[in-house]
């Protein structure tokens, strides 16, 4: 998924994020060998292998579109949060050093976006959905797959953060691209991540790591922010819907305005959404194109390498 | 599997292999970093770079066509990258092909992100290709990683040998069982043969660590790899980082 | 005093399912012993309290004259070699020098010493040349002299094997128990290959349902049909 290559983003971007992911992992590795203790090497190590290799594979979802895994609330819900940055940010270091899989330079901001706030940001969703819904297996595995899609968009969202302050790509661009396509890319991800959780819990409960019933106090913070997110986002929508000029502005420059991806989502731009209008189909139109491109070079990328 | 012949030039002795792992993969952060951050347009040093990396490839004995070859995957990924910026960063238009136009900042972005990008692979494909895998846990575990880590990635190799192998052969099995299903049915198999690989994954880790407890494990892998930091190869690492490091530098200056 | 000591050894998992109920055996100095029973008889549960991965319930297991308990972990797994069922789980660094030297690294030998000690011990088992290599390299038979290997290389008094020729073809087999029977280290080995076992052992213990059965000659058990039968073990007569 977002793995950056090296060239795309600029030094201070480089270094900002090498000390940040830094700082989060000193702190990860000190928190995972308290819950774990002994145990953590080897379970640390089959994590990462299988990681590594699920990675590879491809889930074919059907239309020649496939779904691929991260697996960063997966591993959070088997090994917990920290012991999970650990893994993700070893698959993330082998991926960058062995496969070039993301670049080198880029493995400060590779590893936050990924390690750091993919595990960290998804398991705190995972909580944060815990904490309204209950912890009943199968309420711990839809919140499991929610928290899944919510970290793709959050690594998502992060490297759109990235390519944008380091003037690669303007904001709006990086967001509709980079975020859209990973909006996309999550589907598949909470896909995975749901079935592999149903079909581990069914076989061996055991394995997943037992969640404490949120406390009141949890759960109180929990309903606040779903309702002030639930505001946030009315706002934004009735902010986008009267000012459609940011997302018009990404479109003319795409050039894309007259020609056939526009026509092709043109059933939606006559519906009257809420929000956006027509600049939300074509919107969802540049990051599906952007999704398949992604997926598309990614797959080449990897055929290339099984020699 | 794609990894078992990466580092067939780790056993041809080359100056790059006579140098310690640790400082080889120190300077092969130097370089990318080096091309990583070069300014925009800095053209001069972006081709001074990418030429000292290949000649670094003939240093360390390496053909450039498997050098190219090896970076073909990545690059395909980095070029579709590179024309995404081509044809989505604003500016002025200088060119028009067929419905897309081209600014100079779309033109510039790309030529430096794929030059860039060029350059900092060459450098990691070297590193890989003279380095073996449990070399390169080694120097990161000099470099001072955290022990969860470079245990981990220390105990992944053969993990992975053994999950992959056990993928394929229930894969097989699966498959022989239910020839000619569905494209539903065949991915919901893949999920049911991975989620099982994931479980027998786990219940291994605990019996490797009952064996690993059995002959004395205390928490660290100690390693039986010494240390070969010599003072020669500090001085050649130096001098690598510094020159890279002016080159960089000197695009910044008053272009 | 017996080099290895069981005592009314009772043991229950986590889930309540009854283990061990009360096992009681000695094995002198260099007995060479064969620990025989059905699947589900408590072998493996048994050898696994024999180096402290497992600690009894109550009653007791003493090594040379020391008791297993959390606070002699160390001293008791230096004397005691275990080598599990599956090799993979032995064989677990990406080389095989690296395995064999794990258990003298983690006694704190230099690693000059630990890597001599290990290449000593690869040479001595037939697997000169493959000290780089790692173990998906190797045959099947190769693998499992490999974990003994791993475990050889520290010396322990007492091997205790688990299934050590299953999923062994015939050479592997001869190859193996050439070798244990040149040995001279105080032996207990669980299986269910009774050929091997008569090739090795004079003394057998036999298990059922977590209770130790029987205990005598090997000889006396495997010419005895009904026996066998009744304590659900097979042999090639």
């Amino acid at each position: 998924m977002a793995h950056i290559p090296d060239g795309f983003l600029s030094a201070p971007v480089i270094a900002g994020t090498a000390i940040a992911s830094s700082g989060a992992l000193a702190i990860a590795a000190r928190r995972s060998r308290d819950s774990l203790g002994g145990e953590e090497a080897p379970l640390l190590g089959a994590t990462t292998a299988f990681v590594f290799a699920a990675q590879m594979l491809n889930f074919p979802l059907g239309a020649g579109v496939s779904a691929h895994l991260l697996g960063a609330v997966l591993v959070a819900t088997l090994v917990g949060p920290w012991a999970g940055m650990l893994v993700i940010f070893s698959v993330v270091l082998v991926q960058a050093l062995l496969f070039q899989d993301g670049g080198i330079a880029a493995l400060g901001a590779n590893a936050l976006n990924l390690a750091v706030i993919g595990v960290g940001g998804g398991y705190a969703t995972y909580r944060w959905v815990l904490a309204l819904v209950g912890v009943g297996p199968r309420r711990v595995i839809s919140a499991a797959s929610v928290a899944a899609y919510v970290s793709a968009l959050l690594v998502g969202a992060a490297a759109a953060v990235e390519l944008a302050l380091s003037d690669t790509l303007p904001f709006e661009t990086a967001l509709i691209a980079v975020v859209g396509s990973h909006a996309l890319v999550g589907l598949g991800e909470a896909f995975l991540t749901g079935a592999l959780l149903t079909l581990v819990y069914r076989t061996q409960p055991g394995l997943i790591a037992k969640q404490e019933t949120p406390s009141g106090a949890e759960r109180g913070w929990a309903y606040g922010l779903a309702a002030v997110s639930l505001l946030v986002a009315i706002l934004a929508a009735y902010g986008a819907s009267s000012r459609p000029d940011a997302f018009e502005a990404a479109i003319k420059q795409l050039g894309i305005e007259g020609t056939p991806l526009t026509h092709f989502t043109g059933p939606f731009a006559d519906y009257t959404a809420p929000i956006g209008g027509p600049w939300v189909a074509a919107a969802l139109g540049v990051a599906f194109v952007f999704a398949l491109g992604w997926s598309l070079a990614r797959l080449m990328a990897r055929a290339g390498r099984r020699r | 599997m794609s990894f078992r012949h990466l580092d067939q030039f780790a056993q041809v002795y080359s100056p790059i292999t006579a140098i310690a792992p640790v400082l080889r993969v120190i300077g092969t952060v130097a370089v990318a970093l080096a091309a990583a951050t070069l300014r925009l347009g800095a053209w001069a040093q972006l081709g001074t770079l990418a030429g000292l990396v290949l000649v670094l490839a003939v240093v360390a004995r390496i053909p450039l066509p498997t050098l190219l070859l090896r970076m073909l995957g990545p690059l395909v990924f980095v070029l579709f990258a590179s024309v995404a910026l081509l044809i989505l960063v604003p500016g002025e238009v200088v060119a028009r092909v067929g419905w897309i136009s081209l600014t100079d900042n779309g033109l510039l972005r790309f030529g430096s992100a794929l030059g860039r990008a060029f350059t900092a692979l060459a450098a990691a494909v070297i590193l890989v290709s003279t380095t073996t895998f449990p070399e390169i846990v080694q120097a990161l575990r000099e470099l001072r990683l955290p022990h969860a880590v470079t245990t981990a990635l220390g105990l992944a190799y053969r993990f992975l040998y053994v999950i992959v192998d056990e993928l394929e052969r229930l894969q097989r099995a699966a498959r022989s069982r239910n020839a000619g299903a569905g494209a539903a049915k065949r991915r919901r198999l893949l999920v049911s043969v991975v989620a099982a690989v994931l479980r027998r994954s786990l219940v291994r880790s605990e019996r490797t660590h009952r064996a690993m407890l059995a002959r004395g494990f205390q928490g660290e892998i100690v390693s039986l790899h010494r240390s070969r930091v010599d003072a020669r190869s500090i001085a050649l690492l130096s001098l690598l980082v510094l020159v890279v490091g002016a080159v960089t530098l000197s695009s910044y200056m008053d272009l | 005093m017996p080099l290895l000591e069981v005592t009314d050894l009772k043991y229950r998992y986590p889930d309540g399912t009854h283990a061990l109920s009360g096992v009681s055996f000695a094995v002198e100095r260099g007995e060479k012993v064969a620990l025989l029973g059905p699947m589900g008889a408590g072998k493996s549960t048994l050898l696994l309290h024999l180096n402290g991965l497992l600690l009894p319930a109550s009653g007791s297991v003493t090594i040379d004259g020391i008791a297993v308990s959390g606070g002699t972990l160390r001293e008791v797994r230096k004397r005691v070699g275990l080598v599990f069922q599956d090799p993979d789980d032995q064989l677990f660094l990406p080389s095989l020098l690296e395995d064999v030297a794990f258990g003298p690294l983690n006694e704190g030998r230099d690693p000059e010493d630990a890597e001599l000690l290990a290449r000593g011990v690869l040479q001595s088992l037939g697997l000169g040349g493959n000290e780089l290599r790692a173990a998906h390299h190797l045959s099947g038979g190769e693998k499992r002299l490999a974990a003994l290997a791993t475990v050889l290389v520290s010396h322990p008094l007492v091997l205790v094997l688990d299934e050590p020729t299953s999923n062994l073809d015939a050479r592997g087999k001869r190859r193996l128990v050439g070798l244990l029977r040149q040995r001279e280290e105080t032996l207990l080995v669980a299986t269910h290959d009774l050929t091997m076992a008569r090739a090795l052992c004079e003394r057998a213990v036999v298990m059922a349902d977590g209770a130790l059965v029987h205990d005598g000659r090997l000889e006396h058990i495997v010419s005895n049909r009904e026996f066998l039968d009744h304590h659900g073990l097979w042999a090639d007569l």
